[in-house]
């Protein structure tokens, strides 16, 4: 039994990596950059997962490390010619574990809702310094570059076409997510699990709780410094609103709307969410906030478990 | 067994209830009843589902199954305040003063209800104080700094505040002095001379025998013996059994 | 020696007196929002992320009101009562069902919350910032400054509304209720005390306090939808750094805290100013997690 439903997850997943690598193929213009977005703030949510989910921490600071992660590549491809892809995901991933190490050893020393609080102030000291500092990040309107070629270091190099970037796009996502996955049944995965459930005893039991929340916050946060990096390289620019609490806020959204402590789940929220943001703002215009966050209020009510575990539910009845 | 049966008047009577908390089973079925001025009381080894039995009577824990009647009237799954403001009392294991507010805010907490007169509450605060002369010394100290035995005068001081048709005393001798405890039993005697009834829980086996009229004896979230608190022979084996003494 | 009096010959004594004036009412004002924060926090578990919509809501209130009537005073009042009655209907909505599970979903529901009602004001009254029209406008000589009166004026009102509570907490009957409910639920539930209105009586004031702010400072700045974070994210801060659920606590960091605001004002712009107050949350995480302005728990 338990081997079958192994084999099923395998096939399962094949499949839809398929679907998603094929996607654009089919897709006009508009949807398959809309899928490839999802594919992004999926990897965002994902990362955040990690923490509220498998960790039981409520990061309300997402954006710091996705804007990091925007403003270091920005960073790499302005500053290196000809610009480096390559270069642009490692300066990316470096600026995001240098905020998420700086945010995680203050915030760590608290717990539920004030870790909650402390990551939101956080990220708006980032979204500060890099709003007012105009010389080096450009301020209000931020930084814009061109895209580096897709390379294979020293041996191949081409211009992204809108197929190439969504299948890059998809093969980090998809890489990110196995290795995710891989983290959270480990033992390291474990100790955090045990950790949502029961800080003190964890503790009691000899864990050094603090520096495993700490290397959470890390991991969480190199995560959404990629989901970053793909973002600035999507759309060639970085820019101070991505640092902005409302990217938390919309991290959080897709977490609760997919389902937490479920890493597939976070991606299909932050799919339903822009399909909402999508068709709602043909009614609504930008106030598609109202109806949205009244649905996002409901969900917490009375599905807290999300869509996927409410689709799990429902499946297994 | 010879079990009186519920009486028709009884004030609160339970029966079959059951109650979890999580996951664990806490009461498997029990059934007792309490008549109107009557000093029942309920003994048993630790953790055997005394304390919530009397919770469960209160309304701070909800019984999965099973009835809980007052005054003739079904209350299961009223919430607390409700249920206080019906009459009845609740005085808690470890006291739970609210340490911050003083000994008169502390009784002004179920004093301060609609319907009561000025005159009457002056008439209540006379009596408690008549009762606990220590707590009119302290009226505005704050409940934690009171020593143990005060703090528990002044639970059983606040649970009067509410005029209660019955309290629900739960272990008022832990942890006090000989002295306290000859005080507590002279209490539950002038309560009950007042007419109202308790129910007693206590690990105190010989104050317990004394001050009741009836006994109910649990183990393992199940009453298991019920009977005439003069009918008990502490020196039977099989009583021993169920109070670990 | 000499290069301490130089120091001392730096500093703009004129401008750190104009600051002190200035971090004091808005020390005052920011008390007022934060003091309904903690006293939510304080009974309820409940950090209300929806406060600074509430207040930028009680600040629109206010504009219309004054619109129709004409009556500061009047839109004061109302933009306080209503938005108190919609702090009832949200909790009881919203948060009464989410009793007993994780503290951390009612920071996610006020999130929800606060998206609507942020929304809803932008919808309702457009991207343009509003003004309020102060109800006195004389002012006096501050050194080379003509100082306004009305804003001395907020900080007494914010003074006077918090020594109410104080008052009300101290001596009313539900200011009893609300300690016994915020130290002991249960055993005040045990008394009689009807926790559940309690709690929803509680959100009602803190909602209508954060109302009354934003009326208050309405005529300062601009009011915009989007004012509600800023306020929130320092009444946060305020909270944390004066122990959470402390009010007193609260009161002193809000004064401080905008007192370092203020003077970092005359060396920076205001909006690196806010960093300061960020520092000063960092420190306080650092040296006393449990808050600044609160005895060393026992």
């Amino acid at each position: 039994m338990k081997k079958r439903s192994h084999k099923t997850y395998w096939i399962g997943f094949c499949v839809v990596v398929a679907l998603l690598a094929a996607a654009p193929l089919a897709l006009p213009d508009f949807w398959r950059r809309f899928l490839t977005e999802i594919l992004i703030w999926g990897l965002l949510a994902m990362s955040s997962d990690l923490l509220v989910g498998y960790t039981g921490m409520l990061s309300f600071g997402h954006s710091a490390f996705f804007g990091l992660g925007m403003y270091g590549a920005a960073a790499a491809l302005l500053t290196v010619s000809p610009p480096n892809l390559w270069l642009a995901v490692g300066c990316g991933l470096v600026g995001a574990a240098g905020v998420a190490l700086f945010a995680a050893y203050f915030s760590t020393r608290l717990r539920d809702i004030y870790f909650a609080i402390t990551t939101l102030i956080f990220s708006q000291i980032f979204y500060v310094i890099i709003f007012t500092w105009t010389d080096v990040t450009g301020g209000e309107n931020g930084l814009t570059f061109r895209r580096p070629p897709l390379s294979i270091p020293w041996i191949y190099a081409t211009p992204f076409t809108n197929e190439t970037l969504h299948w890059f796009v998809l093969a980090v996502v998809t890489a990110s997510y196995l290795i995710l996955r891989r983290i959270t049944q480990s033992p390291f995965g474990m100790v955090l699990q045990s950790i949502r459930e029961n800080e003190n005893r964890t503790r009691a039991v000899g864990y050094p709780v603090e520096r495993y929340k700490v290397v959470a916050v890390m991991l969480s946060g190199l995560f959404a410094g990629l989901a970053g990096v793909l973002y600035a390289i999507q759309n060639r620019f970085a820019a101070p609103d991505f640092v902005y609490f409302l990217v938390s806020g919309e991290t959080v959204i897709f977490n609760v709307m997919g389902g937490i402590g479920t890493l597939i789940g976070p991606i299909v929220g932050a799919g339903f969410f822009l399909l909402l943001r999508e068709t709602l703002s043909r009614f609504f215009t930008e106030y598609y906030l109202i109806p949205v966050g009244m649905m996002f209020i409901a969900m917490v009510i009375f599905m807290p478990q999300g869509l996927l575990g409410f689709a799990r539910n429902w499946l297994n009845r | 067994m010879s079990a009186p049966q519920p009486s028709a008047e009884a004030l609160v009577s339970v029966s079959n209830i059951h109650t979890h908390y999580g996951k664990s089973h806490i009461l498997h079925g029990v059934t007792l009843h309490v008549g109107a001025g009557e000093v029942v009381g309920l003994l048993g080894r630790n953790g055997v589902g005394k304390s919530t039995t009397l919770k469960t009577i209160m309304g701070l824990a909800q019984p999965s199954q099973g009835e809980v009647k007052f005054a003739g009237r079904a209350v299961t799954g009223l919430p607390a305040h409700k249920l206080a403001r019906l009459g009845m009392g609740y005085v808690p294991e470890d006291r739970r003063i609210f340490r911050f507010l003083t000994v008169m805010e502390n009784l002004r907490t179920g004093l301060d209800r609609r319907g009561v007169t000025a005159q009457r509450k002056q008439e209540l605060l006379d009596k408690v104080f008549a009762y606990f002369p220590v707590l009119a010394e302290r009226r505005h100290q704050p409940g934690g700094t009171l020593s143990g035995g005060e703090q528990q005068m002044l639970a059983i001081a606040r649970a009067m505040m509410l005029e209660p048709r019955i309290i629900l005393l739960d272990e008022p001798t832990e942890g006090l002095m000989p002295r306290m405890v000859s005080q507590i039993a002279q209490i539950i005697g002038a309560l009950h001379r007042d007419g109202v009834a308790i129910l007693l829980v206590e690990q105190n086996v010989p104050l317990t025998l004394q001050a009741s009229e009836r006994i109910y004896i649990m183990e393992k979230g199940m009453v298991r013996h019920h009977c005439a608190a003069s009918d008990i022979n502490v020196n039977d084996e099989a009583i021993r059994q169920y109070l670990g003494v | 020696m000499s290069a301490i009096l130089e120091i001392f010959a730096a500093i703009p004594y004129d401008q750190v007196l104009i600051q002190t004036v200035n971090g004091i009412v808005t020390g005052m004002i920011l008390a007022l929002v934060a003091s309904g924060l903690t006293l939510i926090f304080g009974i309820m578990d409940v950090v209300n992320f929806a406060h600074g919509e509430l207040f930028m809501l009680g600040a629109y209130i206010g504009v219309v009101v004054l619109a129709t009537t004409g009556s500061f005073w009047l839109a004061l009042l109302i933009a306080t009562l209503i938005v108190a009655l919609l702090g009832a209907a949200l909790q009881i909505v919203t948060l009464r069902p989410l009793l007993g599970r994780d503290p951390l979903t009612t920071i996610l529901a006020t999130f929800g919350v606060s998206l609507v009602l942020q929304n809803y004001a932008l919808w309702q009254f457009g991207p343009v910032a509003r003004k309020i029209q102060e109800p006195i406008t004389g002012s006096f000589q501050l050194l080379y400054l003509e100082y306004p009166w009305y804003r001395l004026l907020i900080a007494a009102l914010s003074a006077a509304i918090i020594g109410a509570l104080w008052l009300f907490l101290k001596f009313g009957t539900w200011g009893i209720w609300i300690r016994a409910a915020t130290q002991d639920r249960v055993m005040a539930q045990a008394m009689g005390i009807p926790v559940p209105w309690v709690h929803t009586g509680v959100f009602a004031i803190g909602a209508g306090m954060a109302a009354a702010s934003g009326v208050l400072f309405g005529p300062l700045v601009g009011v915009t939808h989007a004012m509600g974070l800023d306020w929130v994210l320092k009444a946060f801060i305020v909270v944390v750094v004066g122990g959470m659920g402390n009010l007193g606590g609260s009161i002193a960091a809000a004064v401080f805290i905008s007192l370092l605001e203020a003077y970092a004002s005359i060396w920076v712009s205001p909006a690196q100013a806010v960093i300061v107050s960020f520092v000063v949350l960092i420190l306080t995480l650092l040296i006393r997690p449990t808050g600044l302005f609160v005895p060393t728990p026992k």
